[in-house]
C-alpha cells in the first residue's frame, strides 16, 4: 500500500485516465476525492468522495478547496479535446479548451498549493502532443505545451515544499481513442496502421497511466520534480517515416 | 557584393559527398578559401567537376590524416576559421544483424572521425578565433539522434553521441573562441539517401522506389524532403559571423518531419 495515509484529489474522475487513476490510488490505500462537471457518476465507488466542480471556474475551484481541504497528491487530469486547426477555432473552443486545459491547472494549483503540507505531491496530465503536434489539435496541443512549462515552473517555485510533475500519455484506449477510428474509412486498417506504429504492438491502457501517476506520489519519487515522463508505448521514440507501413 | 564568408578559410570533411559538396560549393560562392577533405577526390559520387576548392586526402578514422591535413592548411593558410564535420556513413541494420567490425566502423566514421578532425583542427582555429572574430565548427548530427528509424540501430546510436560530443565541444572550447553546433538533418536527397531506398533496413514491401519516394514526402509537413543546398544554407549562417552567438546547439532541419506525431492514417 505504497499511498497509505495519504489524501488525494484527482480531477476529472468520471472516465478515462482519471478514473483510472483513482482506482490505482484507492488501491494503494490513499483517501481519494475527484470532481468533474455534473452529478456523481452511478459506477464511482463508494468510497471516493465526489465533487461537482469545473475546474475551469476559478470560484469554484476555492469552494472546492475549502471542501475538500489539505491534500498530499493532487492530480490535475480534467481536459478536453477539440479537433480543428487555428484557422478553424472560435472563440468558443478557445475558451473551452484554454479554460479547462490551462485555467484549469492554474486554478487548482493556485488554490491548493499554499495548503499542501511538506512533500505533497502535484501530478499534471500533459501530452505527447505538447512536445510534437498532433493534426488539427492546434489549442489542445498548445494547451499541453502550458501544462509543461507550469509545471516546471511549479517545480522551481515551490521546490522545497512540493514536487510537481507531469506524465505525457500516447494513445491510451478509452472512448475516445475508438470513436477516432469509427471515423476513418476502414476503421480495422486504421487501428493496425496506428498499432505497428507503437514498439509495444498495443495502445496504452488507463491503468498504465495510473502506474506512474502512483509512483509520482509515493514517497519513492522524492527527487523527481519538474520533469515530463512519457508513457506512449515507444511511439515517439520512433520516425513517423516507417517505410514498411507504406 | 562581398560574400559572408570573405577572408574565412574552410576545411569540410566529407566535401566530396552528397551534403559536403553543396556546403564546398556555398563556402566558394561566399569567398571563403575552401578545402574539401574527403578519401578520393570523387567521394561518393561518380564524379568530380573542378569547383575550385583545394582536394585534401582524408579518411577521418585515421589519426595521421587529420594531422596531415591539418599541417597542410597551417602551411598555406596559417589558421581555420570553419571545421565541418561532414563525413559520415550508416549501415541499415539492427543491432543484432550488425557486425562488431560494421559497429565498429559506424562509430570510427562517425564519432572518431569528429573527434580526431576537430582535434588536429583546434590549434589552427585558436589562431583563426584571435583576429576578433569566432571560429566555427559544424558537426553533423541526425534527427536520428533524437527518434530512431528502423533498422538504423548504429547509425542512431553515433548521431546521439555526435550531439552530446558538440555540446561538450561548446563548453570546453567558447572561452577560447570557438563556436561549435550541430546540424540534425531529416530527410535529404542524397546517395546514403538513395541507398536507404534500395538497402535491406527500408523493407519496401514491394513498392517501387519511387512510390517509397513519393509516400517519404507525403509524411512531412512541407510534403518534399530536403536537398544538400537546404542543409547548406544553415551550415553557412552557423559558419558566418552573423551567427556569433550561437553555439553548442543542435539545429534540426527536417522539413517540420519531428515536429509532428506519427502520421497515422485515420
Amino acid at each position: 500500500m505504497r499511498l497509505a495515509g495519504k489524501k488525494a484529489l484527482i480531477t476529472g474522475g468520471r472516465q478515462g485516465i482519471g478514473r483510472g487513476i483513482v482506482e490505482a490510488f484507492m488501491a494503494e490505500g490513499a483517501a481519494v476525492s475527484t470532481c468533474g462537471r455534473g452529478d456523481r457518476p452511478e459506477s464511482l465507488p463508494e468510497a471516493v468522495a465526489w465533487h461537482s466542480s469545473d475546474v475551469a471556474d476559478a470560484e469554484r475551484v476555492m469552494e472546492l478547496a475549502l471542501a475538500v481541504g489539505p491534500v498530499d497528491v493532487l492530480v490535475n487530469n480534467a481536459g478536453v479535446q477539440v479537433e480543428k486547426t487555428v484557422v478553424d477555432s472560435t472563440d468558443a473552443d478557445w475558451n473551452l479548451i484554454i479554460g479547462a486545459n490551462c485555467r484549469g491547472v492554474f486554478n487548482m494549483c493556485r488554490a491548493f498549493i499554499p495548503v499542501m503540507p511538506q512533500g505533497a505531491s502535484i501530478i499534471n496530465i500533459g501530452s505527447i502532443s505538447g512536445k510534437v503536434a498532433d493534426p488539427s489539435m492546434a489549442l489542445y496541443n498548445a494547451s499541453k505545451a502550458f501544462v509543461h512549462g507550469l509545471t516546471r515552473s511549479i517545480a522551481v517555485d515551490h521546490g522545497p515544499s512540493v514536487r510537481c510533475n507531469a506524465i505525457c500519455p500516447g494513445w491510451i484506449e478509452t472512448g475516445m481513442l475508438e470513436a477516432g477510428f469509427d471515423l476513418s474509412d476502414d476503421p480495422h486498417a486504421a487501428r493496425q496502421d496506428a498499432l505497428a506504429r507503437h514498439a509495444t504492438r498495443r495502445f496504452g491502457q488507463p491503468a498504465d497511466i495510473a502506474a506512474m501517476a502512483v509512483w509520482l506520489a509515493s514517497d519513492e519519487a522524492g527527487f523527481a520534480t519538474g520533469q515530463l515522463f512519457t508513457i506512449d508505448g515507444g511511439m515517439t521514440a520512433a520516425s513517423p517515416i516507417n517505410t514498411g507501413l507504406f | 557584393m562581398t560574400g559572408s564568408l570573405e577572408g574565412k578559410t574552410a576545411l569540410v570533411a566529407g566535401g566530396r559527398g552528397g551534403i559536403g559538396r553543396a556546403i564546398v560549393a556555398r563556402f566558394l560562392r561566399e569567398g571563403a578559401r575552401v578545402y574539401a577533405a574527403d578519401l578520393t577526390p570523387q567521394g561518393s559520387l561518380a564524379a568530380h567537376d573542378e569547383d575550385g576548392s583545394i582536394f585534401v586526402k582524408l579518411d577521418v578514422t585515421q589519426e595521421a590524416d587529420a594531422i596531415a591535413a591539418m599541417e597542410q592548411v597551417k602551411s598555406e593558410a596559417g589558421k581555420l576559421d570553419i571545421l565541418v564535420n561532414a563525413a559520415g556513413i550508416e549501415i541499415e541494420k539492427t543491432i543484432e544483424d550488425t557486425s562488431l567490425e560494421e559497429w565498429n566502423r559506424s562509430f570510427a566514421v562517425n564519432c572518431t572521425g569528429t573527434f580526431l578532425t576537430s582535434k588536429y583542427a583546434l590549434p589552427l582555429m585558436r589562431a583563426a578565433a584571435q583576429s576578433g572574430h569566432s571560429a566555427s565548427i559544424i558537426n553533423f548530427g541526425s534527427y536520428d539522434g533524437f527518434i530512431a528509424d528502423p533498422g538504423l540501430a548504429a547509425y542512431c546510436a553515433t548521431k546521439g553521441a555526435v550531439h552530446a560530443l558538440t555540446r561538450a565541444m561548446a563548453c570546453d572550447h567558447g572561452p577560447e573562441g570557438i563556436r561549435v553546433n550541430a546540424i540534425c538533418p531529416g530527410y535529404i536527397d542524397t546517395p546514403m539517401l538513395q541507398s536507404f531506398f534500395t538497402g535491406d533496413g527500408s523493407g519496401g514491401g514491394g513498392k517501387t522506389i519511387d512510390q517509397l519516394q513519393q509516400a517519404v514526402r507525403d509524411v512531412h509537413p512541407m510534403r518534399t524532403y530536403g536537398t544538400p543546398d537546404d542543409i547548406a544554407n544553415l551550415v553557412n549562417w552557423l559558419a558566418s559571423d552573423e551567427a556569433r552567438y550561437a553555439s553548442g546547439q543542435l539545429w534540426v532541419l527536417d522539413g517540420g518531419l519531428s515536429a509532428q506525431v506519427q502520421q497515422m492514417k485515420l
